[in-house]
C-alpha cells in the first residue's frame, strides 16, 4: 500500500516536471508551431535584447496593439500608422508576408539607452525578403521599450492623370473554346542572347528574348542540356526569372536554374521560347530612373521606380541585366519590390550583384514586370 | 435505485439517440478528413483491386494506408452512396466502442461500473472531436475492434482458451486492417496493461505460472504478428521502399500547449471535457488498488504522449514518428484508457447520490459530447463552405482534365473535389503517400494550404510550379488571391472564374497534356489483389468467428468491486 500512496504524488511531480522542462526547452516541432519561432514565452523586457525581442514576437504574431503598447514613441504615432508601416497601406507583398525568424543584435549600450538592429525576416508567396531596423532602446522605470523608426508613406495630391497609352484587345475564337488554342499566328519572338554559366551547384542558362512583333505577346523561354550523346540532361523552363508579358519590340532577360548539373556533362542546350497573344496596355508605366551601378564591396545596381500612372501597382518584379565592356551578358539578377508602387511616388530598390560578378560589369539594364490585384498581368 | 448495470441494449440505443441524427445531418462534412476517407473509398469503389490511385501525387500506392473502413464505405455505397455509407461505417464504429468499453472495462471493474464506462463512450469529448471535427474513420473504427480484441487476449492468456486465443488473433487483424498507427502505438498502449494485469491477477483462482504466462504472451504476439504481417503485407513492402523520410510537416497537435494555449483547448479541453474533472480521481484510486494500476500507468503514459509537445514523453518514445503522426489521437487512447475509471466514479456517485448525481453526470456528459461535435463549428476548420462541383465540372469538361491541375485555398475541399472530378492533381492530403521531390523535400502539406506552413510550404509550391511541364500542370484553381502574384509572375494567366468569381482558374501555355509518372512505388498486381482481399477478408473472418458462443465463465473469473481493505483509501467515495 506504501507504494500506492507515494504513486499519485510521483505521477504529479513528474508530469509537473516533465511541463516544466517543455515550456523552459520547448522542441523544434512545438517551436515551429508558434508561429514558426517567433512566439514563445515573453520575458520581462528588463534587458534591451529582450525588449527587442519581445516586441519583434508581437510582430510576429501580428498582434499590433500589443506591439504598439511595448513602442516608447507611441505618443508620435497612431497604431494604425505602426501597422501601416510594417504591412504597407494598399495590398502588396508585405499585406500578407509572415514573420520567418528574426535576430537581433546590440549595437551600444548605456546605463540608459541602447541601439540594437532589428532584422525581420519576411515570408512572401515569391520568396523572402528582410527589413532591417536600426531601434533605440531607452530605459523607462525598470523596463526597456524600443523606438519604432516611423516611415510614413509619402502622398501625392488629388490629381487628374491622363491615360493615353497603348492598348492592344484580343478577339478570341469563343467562350467555350479551349483556352490557349488560338486561331491567330503566334507573335514572333526570338533569343537575341544566350550563355550558360556554372555557379554554385549547377548550370545557369542567362539570355535575352526579343518580341520582334507588333503585337504584344505572353513568353516564356525552356532550356533542355543535352549530352554528347544527345539525351536530355534536364528541361526547365525561366520560372519568374523573366518578363512574361512583352510588348512590340520589347526585350526581357531570362535567366534558368539547373541544379545539380555540371557543365562538363552539357554538349549542347535546346533553347524553346513560346509565346502567345495576349491582351495588353502599356499602362501602367513604370519608369527606372537614377540607375546607378555601385562597385564592390557590396555591388548592386540601384536606381527608383516611378509609375507615371495613376494606379497603384501592387507588386513590382524588377529584373536587370548586367553587360561586360564588350557588351556581352555575364548576369541577370531580380528583385522583388515588398511595398506597392504609388502613383508618382518614386521608390529605390537595389539588385545586388555578386563579389565574383561585380568586377566584369560595365554596364546594365533594367525591366519590370508587374502585377495589379485585378488589372493586366 | 437499482444496483443493476445498465442493460447493453439501453446503452446501444443511447448512442443512437445521440449520434444517429448527428450522422444523418452529416455532420462529419465539416470535419478535416471525412472526404479524405471518401476520396480513398471512391478509389476502392472503382479499383478494388489497383491500389494505384493517380487523382493524387501524379499517382500513388493506397497500400500506404490500411484499407478496412474506407474498403466498407465503398462496398456499402452501392447501397447508400459515398457519403451515407460513410455515415453507416462511423455509426457501426460508434456501436462497437460501446460494446468495446464495456467489455474491456469488464476487465477491470465490475459489471454496474462497465456499464456506466461504455455509457460514458457514447459522450466521450475525444470521440465526438475525432468523429466530427476531425474525421477519423480509421483511428476511431480500430480502436473498439482493439478493445473488443483485448478481453479475448486476457481470456487467451489468463486461461489458455483457444477459441479466445482465436477471437482475439482475427479481431488484432481487422483492427490492424483499420489503422496502421492503432496498430503500431495503440496496441502496446492498450495490450501492456491488460498483460500486465493477467500477471498480476496470476495467482487468483486458477493459478498460472510465469513461463505459462511468457509463453502464451509470446505465442500471440508472433502469432499475431504474422497474421498482421501477412494482411498488410503491402502497406509493409511500401513502408520498406518508401519510409517515411520526408521532411517533418508541422502539426498543432504536437504544440506545447502552455505555450500556445488555444491549440491547448483544442487539443486537451475539447477532447477531455468533464473528464477533466475525474482526472484526481482516476490517480488516486489508480493508485490505491493495486490491479487497477496497470490501467493507471498506461493511461499516464498516454496521457503524456497526447499532450503533444507540452512535455518531452512523446518526442523520447516516439523518435522519428513523432514528428510523422498526429498526437490526438494519443489523447482519443487515453479517454478510453480512463474509461473503466469514469465507469467506476460514476456507479459509485449514482450509488451514494442517487438523482442528483445522474442530473450532474448527465449534464457533464451532454456537455462533453456537445463540445467536441460543437466545436468543429466554433473553430471551424478553414473556409470550406463552398461548392466544388463547378470545378469538377470544369476540369471535366473540354479536354481540361487531359492536363494535371492543383489547387490554392481549397482546404480539405481537395479530397471532395478529387472524388468527383476525372482529372489528376499533384496535390493530395495523405502526407506519407507523396514521393514526388517537390513536395517531400519542403515541410508544407497540402499545397493547397501553402501559406499556412509559410516558408516551407510556399517553397514547396514554387518548385512544383517551376516543374509544371514536367507534370502536365497546366491547372491552377485558386480561392484565395494571396497566390495571385506568383502565379501571374511565373507565367500563369486567369482563364475563367467559377462560383461568383470566388475561385479563379489560372492556365499556362505551353504545357504537354499529362502522362503517367513513371514511379518505383506503383504496387504489381499480386499486391492489388492481396490488398483487395486480405483486410477485408479479415473482417469478415472476425464477424464470423466472433459469433462463435463463448463459455459462461466461472464465478471465480468475474471481476467485482475492489475489496474491502482496497476501498478505504484516498479517493474512494464511502457509500
Amino acid at each position: 500500500m506504501k507504494s500506492g500512496r507515494w504513486l499519485p504524488i510521483i505521477i504529479v511531480v513528474v508530469t509537473a516536471l516533465l511541463i516544466a522542462i517543455s515550456v523552459l526547452h520547448p522542441n523544434q516541432s512545438a517551436a515551429a508551431l508558434a508561429d514558426a519561432g517567433t512566439t514563445g514565452l515573453l520575458r520581462p523586457s528588463t534587458t534591451p535584447e529582450a525588449a527587442v525581442e519581445n516586441l519583434a514576437r508581437e510582430i510576429g504574431q501580428r498582434h499590433w496593439g500589443s506591439a504598439y503598447s511595448r513602442l516608447a514613441n507611441k505618443s508620435e504615432f497612431t497604431e494604425a500608422d505602426f501597422q501601416r508601416d510594417l504591412t504597407g497601406t494598399y495590398m502588396s507583398l508585405r499585406s500578407y508576408a509572415t514573420l520567418d525568424h528574426f535576430e537581433v543584435r546590440p549595437q551600444h549600450a548605456s546605463q540608459n539607452d541602447a541601439q540594437e538592429l532589428l532584422k525581420l525576416h519576411w515570408s512572401t508567396v515569391v520568396g523572402t525578403f528582410e527589413d532591417t531596423k536600426s531601434l533605440h532602446v531607452v530605459k523607462n522605470g525598470d523596463r526597456w521599450q524600443a523606438e519604432w523608426p516611423l516611415v510614413k508613406e509619402p502622398r501625392v495630391p488629388p490629381q487628374v492623370i491622363p491615360v493615353n497609352y497603348l492598348r492592344w484587345d484580343v478577339i478570341y475564337r469563343g467562350a467555350q473554346d479551349d483556352w490557349g488554342a488560338q486561331d491567330v499566328e503566334s507573335p514572333h519572338v526570338r533569343i537575341v542572347d544566350m550563355h550558360p554559366l556554372e555557379r554554385g551547384d549547377g548550370v545557369l542558362i542567362m539570355g535575352e528574348l526579343l518580341n520582334e512583333d507588333v503585337v504584344p505577346a505572353y513568353v516564356s523561354v525552356k532550356a533542355t542540356l543535352l549530352a554528347k550523346s544527345g539525351a536530355a540532361i534536364a528541361t526547365e523552363d525561366s520560372f519568374d526569372k523573366i518578363s512574361h508579358l512583352l510588348l512590340p519590340k520589347q526585350v526581357t532577360p531570362f535567366l534558368i536554374s539547373f541544379p545539380g548539373v555540371e557543365l562538363a556533362q552539357v554538349a549542347s542546350v535546346r533553347m524553346e521560347p513560346s509565346a502567345s497573344l495576349i491582351a495588353a496596355s502599356a499602362d501602367p508605366v513604370i519608369a527606372i530612373e537614377d540607375q546607378k551601378l555601385n562597385p564592390a564591396p557590396g555591388a548592386s545596381l540601384t536606381g527608383k521606380l516611378v509609375d507615371q500612372s495613376g494606379q497603384v501597382v501592387n507588386v513590382v518584379h524588377v529584373l536587370g541585366t548586367f553587360y561586360d565592356k564588350n557588351g556581352k551578358l555575364v548576369w541577370v539578377a531580380d528583385h522583388y519590390m515588398d511595398r506597392a508602387l504609388l502613383p508618382q511616388v518614386p521608390a529605390s530598390f537595389t539588385i545586388p550583384i555578386p563579389p565574383d560578378i561585380a568586377g566584369q560589369v560595365s554596364s546594365e539594364r533594367a525591366v519590370t514586370a508587374i502585377y495589379s490585384s485585378g488589372g493586366f498581368q | 435505485m437499482s444496483k443493476r448495470p445498465i442493460p447493453l441494449s439501453f446503452i446501444l440505443l443511447a448512442a443512437v439517440v445521440v449520434h444517429l441524427p448527428l450522422l444523418l445531418a452529416k455532420m462529419p462534412l465539416h470535419s478535416y478528413d471525412a472526404t479524405f476517407h471518401i476520396f480513398f473509398a471512391s478509389h476502392y469503389l472503382h479499383h478494388w483491386m489497383d491500389p494505384w490511385n493517380v487523382k493524387w501525387y501524379a499517382g500513388f500506392s493506397q497500400t500506404t494506408y490500411p484499407p478496412l473502413p474506407q474498403q466498407w464505405v465503398a462496398v456499402l455505397s452501392h447501397v447508400f452512396g459515398l457519403i451515407m455509407a460513410y455515415m453507416a461505417v462511423q455509426f457501426a464504429a460508434i456501436l462497437l466502442l460501446a460494446v468495446g468499453v464495456y467489455r474491456f472495462s469488464r476487465l477491470w471493474v465490475n459489471e454496474r461500473a462497465a456499464s456506466f464506462a461504455s455509457l460514458a463512450s457514447v459522450f466521450l469529448g475525444s470521440e465526438s472531436f475525432l468523429v466530427y471535427g476531425a474525421g477519423q474513420l480509421s483511428t476511431t473504427s480500430a480502436a473498439p475492434i482493439y478493445l473488443n480484441a483485448l478481453p479475448y487476449l486476457f481470456d487467451w492468456v489468463r486461461y489458455g482458451r483457444w477459441r479466445s486465443f482465436l477471437k482475439a488473433l482475427v479481431l488484432f487483424m481487422a483492427a490492424a486492417a483499420a489503422h496502421h498507427a492503432t496498430l503500431i502505438f495503440g496496441s502496446m498502449l492498450f495490450a501492456v496493461p491488460v498483460l500486465a494485469l493477467v500477471f498480476l491477477d496470476r495467482n487468483e483462482g486458477e493459478p498460472m505460472s510465469t513461463p505459462t504466462f511468457v509463453a502464451r504472451t509470446a505465442t500471440m504476439a508472433v502469432v499475431g504478428g504474422i497474421a498482421i504481417a501477412v494482411v498488410l503485407l503491402p502497406f509493409w513492402i511500401a513502408l520498406i521502399h518508401n519510409p517515411v523520410t520526408q521532411v517533418p510537416i508541422p502539426h498543432a497537435s504536437r504544440a506545447n500547449f502552455a505555450l500556445s494555449p488555444a491549440l491547448g483547448i483544442n487539443y486537451f479541453i475539447v477532447p477531455y471535457g468533464a473528464l477533466m474533472l475525474v482526472l484526481p480521481f482516476i490517480l488516486f484510486r489508480g493508485a490505491a488498488v493495486r490491479r487497477l494500476r496497470p490501467l493507471l500507468l498506461g493511461f499516464w503514459l498516454t496521457f503524456l504522449i497526447g499532450l503533444g509537445g507540452t512535455t518531452p514523453v512523446g518526442h523520447l518514445l516516439l523518435g522519428r514518428a513523432y514528428e510523422v503522426i498526429t498526437m490526438e489521437r494519443f489523447t482519443y487512447w487515453a479517454t478510453l484508457l480512463s474509461l473503466p475509471f469514469v465507469g467506476l466514479l460514476s456507479s459509485e456517485l449514482v450509488d451514494r447520490f442517487r438523482m442528483r448525481a445522474v442530473v450532474g453526470l448527465t449534464v457533464a456528459a451532454a456537455f462533453t459530447c456537445g463540445l467536441g461535435v460543437a466545436w468543429i463549428i466554433y473553430k471551424p476548420a478553414e473556409d470550406s463552405q463552398f461548392s466544388v462541383d463547378s470545378a469538377a465540372a470544369w476540369l471535366d469538361r473540354d479536354g481540361h482534365d487531359k492536363y494535371r491541375y492543383f489547387t490554392l485555398g481549397f482546404s480539405s475541399k481537395i479530397s471532395e473535389l478529387a472524388t468527383y472530378t476525372n482529372a489528376d492533381s499533384v496535390d493530395g492530403e495523405w502526407n506519407s503517400g507523396r514521393t514526388l521531390p517537390e513536395l517531400t523535400q519542403h515541410g508544407g502539406a497540402a499545397l493547397t494550404k501553402s501559406k499556412y506552413f509559410q516558408k516551407q510550404g510556399l517553397d514547396a509550391l514554387r518548385a512544383m510550379l517551376a516543374h509544371a511541364d514536367h507534370y502536365g500542370l497546366k491547372w491552377v484553381l485558386v480561392r484565395d488571391p494571396y497566390y495571385d502574384p506568383l502565379l501571374s509572375f511565373v507565367g500563369y494567366r486567369r482563364v475563367d472564374t467559377l462560383e461568383n468569381n470566388t475561385i479563379t482558374i489560372w492556365g499556362k501555355d505551353g504545357i504537354p497534356p499529362a502522362v503517367p509518372v513513371n514511379s518505383a512505388y506503383r504496387p504489381p498486381q499480386w499486391q492489388g489483389l492481396m490488398w483487395g482481399t486480405l483486410p477485408f477478408g479479415s473482417s469478415l473472418l472476425a464477424i464470423l468467428v466472433v459469433f462463435i458462443p463463448d463459455k459462461r465463465r466461472p464465478r471465480d473469473e468475474e471481476v467485482e468491486a475492489p475489496t474491502p481493505a482496497e476501498e478505504l483509501v484516498p479517493g474512494r467515495l464511502a457509500i
